[in-house]
């Protein structure tokens, strides 16, 4: 058999080979985990960057359980993501879209493979000399270098500034959290400040890092891990005035939010108003309770408008009063 | 006392530095200085700092702020030695004795006054030691003591030795995750050496930019160097998957996570890096190019660890409230500014390529390899920043995840198993015609027959069915290509195929320590596709004697058990694990509970067999039954194998005595 004719054979099998494969994988039943699939795309809300499917935390759980559900009942992948996305604080989509602002996320690697593609075939075109003598000086080609060096500096400078600047503004939203003898907990994980309360449980002045640590979950809708410190700094009687009634104001919130018992809910507030009569998140959520638990529309808008007389009141507080109260004198449900 | 012995350490490390920096400079400018004694300063300063910091966690004292917030009496042996890098400080005082060494060994091969090129990378490792030393002293400080001590742990500390000192009793423990596994002891030390060690190389390239000799001598000075970090740097990526594997019960070994991707980034410029410095060794090509890559590499090792350990992966807003995050990042923007500015100053010397001659030459290969694994980490890089910039600019949060990196990484992957097919048999300069087409043709006949089998005996193998049969073409054609020049040899000699091919290996051990390393990846390749396609999962809940049939086995739930260790409280269930009516195996899915911690850390009991592995994690126990998540990974050592073998192939090349000519005149005889 001539050389030409094993060639021509080797081909042929090769391809038809190749052509089977891709016959034999692509008749191949796809059996891909929905479940997993769909938690995979979703962001952990208390976890640093992992997704629901590979978390271990108890919320995460809860989310990938009621993924299991609404997979069982036949909902879509998206119409879960939204349920999911839309419920809980924090979740985020780990599979950005090709459009918006994560446009250029997509875009990027193919303009650098483009771009990487186009420079080895300039350099095929344009050949520097095959010596390894280094080219003579040239005058102009300098002075176009440092013009660029110059530039790439003062790039980086600006981008230094302007993100410092743009994170400087922000911090003080995030740091809105008391602290244990007056220490900044911002930059404190969720794992450290949960080790430090359990190590110093007997320590009466853990109760404001509990506190912060539990304000942080309550934030982002895991109120399961907030419950057991708030709790903890309600039931404590060496905790102060304030911390108590935050503990009992959240505690209420929770019960009525996430259970749905108006009766518990309203009983743990007043239980803050006796402890401090004044406090404005007690009385505001007090109000919240009659309106949308009991329907006692009238005597909510009475303490709303009690309430934004206080001239200590923060800008934003004031602004969900006002807003909420407009709603309730519209005759609105409770959002 | 050792608050002071480990500050006086990280000082005299410090003066050393400085020192190394001022010498080196002199000796580039043909002045005479001594660097070894300012080089021993570093390294006995570094390693008293690390005595200190070891003696403090083995003899629990508790004065010392660090050890008092992450070490406990309870902390068993060999977790309380692992503690000194379990959180920041402690982490860099590990990186300055790594560092302190490599700048140690760069100095022992400085050659005296006539040395230039090496002085100026001795100056350029000083500059880097002043930095994190530097670090040690002012924002990430390890040996603060305590001055308001807490029931347990520290609220207060001072970086002042003789401050009066208020030691708690005992401290919290390092965190749980990392005393639940050996692996953890052994990880970051690893990754360390592998990321330090790229300081080498980096050192090099901008002494001899600085010195304006780009010619590729910092290349062959720096080649050992970069071997050694670039295997270490795998060695530790595959710890680190073997670790999550073990230890985080969610059955994977690889998410992506940014503290990952802080990894994977510089190993693949390194990757690339040692490709494309042979092309220049070789043909003097992409001189320009390796300086891109080496300072790339370097930049790499210093933002990911800027990603790590600022906080900033957290939340964008702890940025600012850290100090060690602007210092990292500041540290990163001078070396990219400052060696881009000098290779920029520098560029008229640096020679431009010849023109190559052809793309089907080993060069063209690697210029493709080049391009994809550049890619590679760019993908990466954008994927784990851009949430980070995205809110710091716009506040807008985006997450990506898994799903992003893997529709990119993927096919990336594919294209790299292609090119490593074709890489090792394709000659320098340009390959005869039909050359490859001879070398190629059987392997990827073996190649699709294989992978015609497996489709047509396993089902559900998806994309798995490509690595395999990319890997089986990678494999095969470096087997083929050592069976033809050994049987070449074979006809003037009088000696067995064997024996030629032993010779053959030796003649050129570099490249097939390469074809090692090439194997390896391939193995990691198929445990990957595998893990990713072909795993069975199942969740059950069962009584006290129930049993469930699962993947072959039979799993029967003997009983609940409680243990007490001195530093957690272990509670899991038995279950005998039955094959074929016979005992294999008893496993222990369970819980450790840890004092100061709320919950339990939940570990998988792992089964492992050629097979693959029967993975079993405890969900949920309470006094009647047990809920358990049950997974297979099938072949999941595939992936320890091919990482062990590719960090394999860059310790033997570092043995490899080149004697190349006699190889490559043959194959340029095997070309015709």
């Amino acid at each position: 058999m001539s050389e030409r004719i094993r060639n021509v054979a080797t081909v042929i099998v090769i391809a038809v080979m190749a052509i089977a494969l891709v016959l034999l994988t692509s008749t191949q039943p796809a059996d891909v985990d929905r479940v997993e699939q769909i938690g995979l795309r979703i962001k952990c809300p208390v976890c640093q960057g992992e997704s629901i499917a590979n978390s271990p935390s108890p919320m995460a759980e809860d989310m990938m359980d009621l993924v299991s559900e609404r997979v069982a009942a036949g909902v879509s992948d998206q119409g879960i993501i939204d349920e999911l996305l839309g419920s809980y604080t924090g979740a985020v989509l780990l599979d950005p879209p090709a459009s918006g602002s994560t446009l250029a996320l997509w875009l990027a690697p193919m303009v650098a493979l483009a771009l990487g593609v186009g420079v080895i075939l300039w350099w095929q075109r344009h050949p520097g000399s095959d010596t390894h003598d280094p080219a003579p000086p040239v005058e102009r080609s300098r002075t176009r270098l440092l013009t660029g060096g110059v530039v790439l500096i003062l790039a980086f400078a600006g981008i230094v500034v302007v993100a410092s600047n743009s994170l400087q503004d922000r911090p003080a939203e995030a740091a809105g959290a008391a602290a244990l003898e007056g220490q900044d907990l911002s930059e404190v994980s969720n794992e450290t400040m949960e080790a430090v309360v359990a190590a110093n449980a007997d320590n009466p002045e853990v109760n404001g890092m509990r506190l912060a640590l539990a304000e942080r979950y309550f934030e982002v809708g895991d109120y399961r891990s907030a419950f057991p410190h708030y709790l903890l700094v309600a039931e404590d009687p060496e905790a102060t005035a304030g911390e108590a009634v935050t503990a009992l104001v959240r505690l209420g919130w929770m019960a009525y939010d996430g259970n749905g018992e108006v009766e518990t809910a309203t009983r743990l507030v007043d239980e803050a108003l006796a402890i401090d009569p004044r406090s404005t998140v007690a009385l505001y959520v007090r109000a919240r309770l009659r309106w949308c638990g009991a329907g006692e529309t009238d005597q909510a808008i009475e303490t709303f408008e009690g309430l934004l007389t206080d001239p200590g009141l923060d800008p934003e507080t004031a602004a969900g009063i006002e807003a909420d109260l407009e709603l309730a004198r519209d005759g609105g449900e409770c959002p | 006392m050792l608050a002071f012995l480990g500050s006086a350490g990280v000082l005299a490390a410090l003066i050393g530095a400085v020192l190394l920096v001022l010498r080196g400079i002199r000796l580039t400018r043909g002045g005479d200085a001594d660097l070894k004694s300012p080089a021993n300063l570093v390294l006995a300063g570094a390693l008293v700092a690390m005595g200190a910091m070891q003696i403090a966690l083995l003899s629990d004292d508790f004065a010392l702020a660090y050890v008092a917030n992450h070490h406990s009496v309870t902390t068993p042996f060999p977790f309380d030695v692992a503690t000194a890098w379990a959180a920041l400080e402690g982490s860099i005082v590990l990186w300055g004795l790594v560092l302190a060494f490599f700048t140690w060994v760069t100095v022992r091969r400085q050659g005296g006054p006539s040395d230039r090129l090496g002085a100026a990378a001795v100056a350029v490792m000083g500059g880097v030691a002043i930095f994190f030393f530097g670090l040690m002293i002012t924002v990430a400080n390890p040996f603060e003591v305590c001055v308001d001590a807490l029931t347990v742990g520290c609220a207060g500390s001072s970086p002042w030795p003789f401050a009066a000192i208020d030691a708690p009793a005992d401290g919290p423990g390092p965190n749980p995750l990392l005393q639940n596994h050996l692996l953890m002891a052994v990880h970051p030390p690893v990754l360390y050496i592998g990321y330090v060690g790229l300081t080498v190389p980096f050192a090099y390239a901008i002494g001899a930019l600085a010195l304006g000799t780009p010619g590729p001598e910092w290349l062959r000075r720096s080649h050992r160097s970069t071997l050694v970090a670039w295997s270490f740097l795998t060695l530790g990526i595959a710890f680190g998957g073997w670790w999550a594997y073990e230890v985080l019960s969610w059955g994977g070994y690889w998410a992506w996570d940014p503290v990952e991707n802080a990894s994977l980034m510089p190993w693949l410029a390194a990757t690339a890096f040692i490709h494309s410095g042979l092309v220049q060794q070789r043909r003097g090509m992409l001189q320009a190019w390796n300086f891109v890559l080496v300072i790339s590499a370097f930049a790499l090792t210093i933002l990911g660890t800027f990603l790590t350990r600022s906080g900033t992966i957290n939340s964008v807003h702890s940025f600012t409230q850290s100090a060690i995050g602007p210092a990292l990042l500041g540290f990163l923007v001078l070396v990219l500014v400052g060696s881009f500015t000098l290779f920029a100053m520098r560029s008229h010397l640096v020679a431009s390529s010849p023109r190559i001659e052809s793309f089907v030459s080993r060069e063209g290969t690697f210029l493709v390899n080049n391009l994809l694994l550049t890619v590679y980490a760019f993908v990466v890089l954008i994927g784990t920043t851009y949430p980070l910039l995205l809110e710091a600019f716009t506040g807008t949060q985006v997450g990506v995840g898994e799903p992003f990196f893997n529709r990119l990484a993927v096919p990336l992957s594919f294209m790299l198993l292609l090119t490593m097919g074709f890489g090792p048999v394709t000659p320098w300069r340009g390959a005869a015609p039909g050359l490859l087409w001879r070398r190629l043709r059987a392997p990827a006949l073996i190649a699709l027959a294989l992978g015609l089998l497996v489709a047509l005996t396993v089902t559900r193998v998806g994309w798995a069915i490509l690595a395999i049969v990319l890997g089986v073409f990678v494999i095969a054609a470096i087997v083929a290509l050592l069976l033809e020049l050994a049987i070449n040899r074979t006809a003037k000699s009088q000696r067995s195929v064997l024996e030629e091919a032993r010779t053959v290996v030796a003649n050129d051990q570099a490249f097939w320590a390469g074809q090692v390393s090439h194997i390896g990846v391939v193995l990691v390749a198929i445990g990957i596709a595998f893990a990713a396609n072909l795993p069975l999962h199942a969740e059950v809940e069962m009584s006290q004697g129930d049993s469930v049939d699962f993947a072959g086995f039979t799993l029967t739930y003997d009983a609940p058990f409680r243990r007490n260790e001195p530093n957690r409280v272990v509670e899991g269930v038995r279950v005998d694990v039955h094959r074929g009516g016979r005992l294999v195996s008893t496993l222990e899915p369970r819980a450790n509970f840890y004092a100061g911690v709320t919950g339990g850390i939940v570990t998988p009991a792992v089964m492992t067999r050629p097979g693959g592995d029967l993975y079993l994690t405890l969900r949920n126990l309470d006094a009647e039954t047990v809920e358990l998540g049950l997974d297979t990974s099938p072949m999941i050592w595939l992936l320890w194998l091919g990482g062990l073998t590719t960090a394999t192939g860059g310790f033997w090349s570092l043995s490899a005595r080149r004697r190349e000519r006699v190889v490559e005149q043959e194959r340029v005889l095997a070309d015709v």
